[in-house]
């Protein structure tokens, strides 16, 4: 028997060997993982309870702060500017979850991200807990001023550095009041949360990166430059001045220019006056080499955006598709069809020619501080891809001056300052009016400022609304402000 | 009274004393360490709270000096530290109590005094182990109609799905915990004395050596009805527990792994049945096989358990300072995963440890009893003990599917406490019992040497 005894004896102690065994996998090796979970409340329950520092604007305002509550979570997140910057700030919630610069840099508000060992022990030694503030390049003035240029039209606007990729706005009509959803009483918070996301306009929506557009003639800037990179034209090479282009496959839809006016010459002439004809058939004649070029400028990918949950990727027609889909890639040629970009990602193709052909990460997060002012971590400026060569890049500039000089986009020149733009009006849903889109970068010389400006459906024009009379003035205004003042 | 102990006697409760303040330091260290977590003075029932627990263990303490005094000096205070740190666990669960889940360790320290009074009851009427043997018949019924009493209209209530308590007066009661007690007594007593002709066989069957079903038929019938009524009840741990211990006794009396074999492929067969039978069972081979594609709802309680461990991480959030509250069911199921998330694993590991300790040290008293059914009785508690700590917490932690038991002397729950109180007065029985026949013999050895040198 005492064999049979020790036997078990020691099974059993090899079960409880186990154990021990699963436990130290648990707690040691995927505890991290485990304990940030985000499925784990943990993190979140703490974070509600704790000091969180505050989110600043480029000019100094506050845009989300935590002040004393009188309930059980003793503090409360506030939002003053409500709605001007509730699309990149986002809000922490405890019904729906965080959301934009919250969620992105929780940990860092939170005051998890300070790794100077010894100044968090001095810290937990005087019994202050961290906090980490974050500076942000978000400029509440220009906010305003694209607010106010928007007015009651829905709509888009994005301002950023090229050279940093910093944004300095951005902005979409219409917008909401985050504050109702930091409340702590679950069903307000949740009848405010259905309510937004049923409104009209889906107000919950940051439609600036979140949502897609055709981008209409703004998108020849691709366009040429793929063209240019390939080989396939120089500025010099002439096109024929036509008021339709045949397209291949689809003999009853052929692309006509804007107006069904005639429109033509050299490729210079042909960007200048937004001819649809030869863009279309530079998407014919990029065909399969199209699509790795938007690539490039970033299309089909989600820009790397640092508001949680990120922006949504632009899109285009599928790869090696041109063979069985011609009228696809002619289309694509002219911004129509297939491709649908975010606000942000023309802002970007702007940005890009502005940046000699590199784009750079967008960002809005600067610097995290903590309680003291001393930096913690900084936000990077990074390259995110490169969307031509330098010397492209400036052929295409010289063609966006041209536009602002003499072509569609006159309505955006500023007195002593050289704005390179392109103009678009993007045909939408049959009987929808057009989409207005304008970018540009300025000093042409010296671009300080890329922007996107996108009005839905016409705007206040309606059926007469077009990229250069709509979208253009508005960037005007904004630039002006911007540089002059 | 130490007066009139032998030495060996009064080593042992000495021994079983200190041990014992050790095991009271912890649970006072955790009990302040709970309450600096909520405010930096020390608190105020200290002093009452300390008294009360040393009350307790010296009540538990005098009844071992008094009836079993050569027991072993080990199980008591690792119980009673089981006992503190699930304690300490419960009062800090306490905190976060609402409404609809009230606080429970009132209640846990009135069971665990009950528990006392069921440990000392045990010592004072069970003064020897082999009395027990004589009713085995008696306690197979009684165990049998302990498990069907929840079945009853009227008595038996149904809680999270599984009907295993009875409701009388304003408390329940989960008359199984004992059951499983007086079966063991039952499988003892009859494998001791069938154990020849079981182990031999007389009937073959091509190879194989079949025992008589006559001899065998006794064993298996009583065992089938418990599993099935434990199925019926939707008790799944209990089955489990239940299928491990019978296969670890037969095989322990008869040393034919022909019965684990057989063992084992009647556990894949009844698995096999239950899962097609039982969405529940189901359910819960699916959770533990992905937990994570259902986390909110089936895989709810094992993901949050999992978070709770890896929260804690290695050294644990501290007594007070971590979230254990969004654990479901923690102060009785998961109260593991809670002294996870708070002590790491520092603390789970130390837990571990004393259930390793207290297994081994029962399996131990199994190897020095002298009687084969002292032998066999202890070994089955001890497995009780050893394969209920693994089913739960492989269960908590995702090593094994997880059904529902408590965890020995830690868990919130009466019957569970005063049912492992009984097993640990009888282990201490049965302990006490073959160092007196050792010492007898001893002496009686002594003796003779005497009478012999006496003569030359």
């Amino acid at each position: 028997m005492n064999i049979g005894i020790r036997r078990v004896g020691l099974a059993v102690t090899a079960l409880l060997v186990v154990l021990i065994g699963q436990l130290t996998y648990l707690q040691v090796v995927d505890a991290k993982s485990l304990e940030h979970d985000p499925r784990n409340a943990r993190d979140f329950l703490k974070d509600l309870r704790s000091p969180r520092g505050t989110i600043v604007s480029a000019d100094d305002q506050i845009m989300a702060q935590s002040v004393p509550s009188h309930d059980e979570y003793r503090l409360q997140r506030t939002y003053p500017l409500g709605a001007l910057v509730s699309q990149i700030v986002g809000y922490q919630s405890i019904v729906v979850g965080n959301t934009g610069l919250e969620k992105t840099y929780n940990a860092a508000l939170a005051g998890r991200g300070r790794k100077d060992v010894f100044r968090n022990a001095i810290d937990s030694l005087r019994g202050k807990k961290p906090v980490g503030n974050l500076t942000t390049s978000v400029r509440v003035d220009v906010q305003l001023k694209a607010k106010e240029a928007l007015g009651e039209q829905r709509g888009s606007v994005v301002v950023i550095e090229p050279a940093t990729g910093r944004i300095v706005a951005m902005y979409s009509n219409p917008t909401y009041d985050p504050q109702p959803l930091a409340g702590h009483v679950t069903s307000k918070v949740q009848a405010y949360f259905d309510f937004i996301n049923n409104a009209p306009g889906n107000p919950s929506l940051p439609h600036s990166y979140r949502e897609i557009y055709p981008p209409g003639s703004t998108f020849k800037v691709v366009t040429a430059t793929a063209a240019i990179d390939t080989g396939l034209t120089t500025l010099d090479r002439v096109f024929p001045t036509l008021t339709f282009l045949p397209i291949p496959q689809a003999p009853n839809n052929p692309i006509f220019n804007f107006g069904r006016e005639s429109c033509g010459g050299d490729l210079i002439q042909s960007f200048t006056n937004s001819c649809n004809t030869t863009f279309a058939q530079l998407g014919l004649e990029l065909g399969n080499q199209f699509p790795p070029h938007m690539q490039q400028f970033g299309i089909y990918r989600p820009p790397p955006l640092d508001i949680a949950p990120g922006s949504v990727a632009s899109t285009g027609p599928a790869f090696n598709s041109f063979d069985q889909n011609k009228p696809r890639f002619a289309l694509a040629g002219i911004g129509q069809g297939d491709v649908a970009t975010t606000p942000l990602q023309m802002a970007l193709v702007a940005a890009g020619i502005a940046n000699h052909g590199v784009i750079m990460e967008p960002h809005v997060g600067r610097n995290v501080l903590d309680g003291d002012g001393r930096v913690v971590s900084t936000v990077p400026n990074k390259p995110w891809t490169t969307a031509t060569t330098p010397a492209t890049a400036a052929q295409l500039t010289q063609m966006m001056i041209n536009v602002v000089k003499s072509g569609t986009g006159t309505a955006a020149q500023l007195p002593g300052i050289t704005v390179a733009g392109k103009t678009g009006t993007a045909q939408t849903a049959v009987g929808e009016f057009p989409h207005a889109w304008f970018v540009a970068f300025a000093p042409a010389e010296a671009p300080k400022y890329a922007i996107a400006v996108l009005v839905e459906h016409g705007g206040n024009q309606q059926g007469d609304a077009t990229g250069g009379h709509l979208a253009a003035p508005i960037a005007a205004q904004i630039l002006r402000y911007l540089l002059i003042g | 009274m130490s007066g009139r102990l032998s030495p060996l006697a009064h080593a042992r409760r000495t021994r079983e004393l200190s041990l014992g303040a050790l095991a009271l330091l912890v649970t006072a260290g955790g009990y302040v360490l709970l309450a600096l977590s909520k405010a930096p003075t020390v608190p105020p029932r200290l002093w009452g709270f300390l008294a009360a627990i040393a009350a307790l263990f010296v009540c538990a303490h005098l009844a071992v000096r008094r009836f079993a005094p050569r027991a072993d000096p080990t199980l008591l205070p690792l119980a009673a530290l089981l006992l503190g740190i699930g304690f300490v666990t419960i009062s800090r669960l306490d905190l976060n109590a609402t409404k609809f889940d009230p606080a429970v360790a009132p209640a846990q320290s009135v069971w665990i005094a009950v528990g006392i009074g069921a440990f000392v009851l045990t010592l004072f009427l069970v003064r020897h182990v082999r009395s027990l043997a004589r009713y085995r018949y008696t306690f197979l019924l009684i165990g049998v109609a302990a498990l069907l009493v929840p079945l009853v209209p009227g008595l038996g209530v149904e809680i999270n799905g599984a009907r295993l308590w009875v409701r009388l007066g304003g408390l329940t009661f989960q008359p199984g915990e004992i059951a499983k007690v007086l079966l063991v007594i039952f499988f003892a007593a009859y494998l001791v004395e069938k154990r020849e002709l079981l182990s031999s066989g007389s009937r073959r069957l091509g190879r194989l050596n079949l025992p008589d079903p006559k001899h065998l038929g006794p064993l298996l019938v009583p065992w089938g009805v418990a599993i099935l009524i434990m199925v019926q009840q939707k008790d799944l741990g209990s089955s489990l527990l239940f299928f491990a211990v019978f296969v670890a006794m037969l095989y322990i009396a008869t040393l034919r792994s022909a019965y684990l074999l057989a063992g084992a492929a009647l556990f894949v067969g009844a698995v096999a049945i239950a899962y097609q039978a039982f969405s529940h069972v189901q359910e819960r081979v699916s959770v533990w096989i992905n937990p994570w594609v259902d986390s909110q709802h089936t895989g709810y309680q094992l993901t949050q358990s999992l978070f709770a461990f890896g929260s804690g991480g290695f050294a644990g959030k501290g007594i007070g300072l971590g979230t254990p509250n969004v654990i479901p069911v923690n102060r009785s199921d998961f109260i593991f995963a809670a002294i996870g998330e708070e002590l790491g694993l520092i603390g789970t590991v130390a837990v571990i440890g004393a259930f390793l300790l207290l297994v081994g040290s029962a399996y131990r008293i199994a190897l020095q009893a002298r009687r084969p059914f002292s032998q066999l009785f202890a070994a089955g508690l001890a497995t009780i003990l050893g394969v209920q700590t693994f089913v739960i917490v492989g269960g908590v932690t995702r090593v094994i599917p997880l059904t529902g038991v408590t965890l020995p002397f830690v868990s919130y729950g009466g019957s569970s406490l005063v049912a492992n109180f009984v097993i640990l007065a009888l282990l201490l029985r049965i302990s006490d019992e073959s160092a007196e026949e050792a010492e007898r013999e001893v002496a009686n050895q002594a003796r003779l040497v005497a009478i012999e040198s006496a003569h030359a």
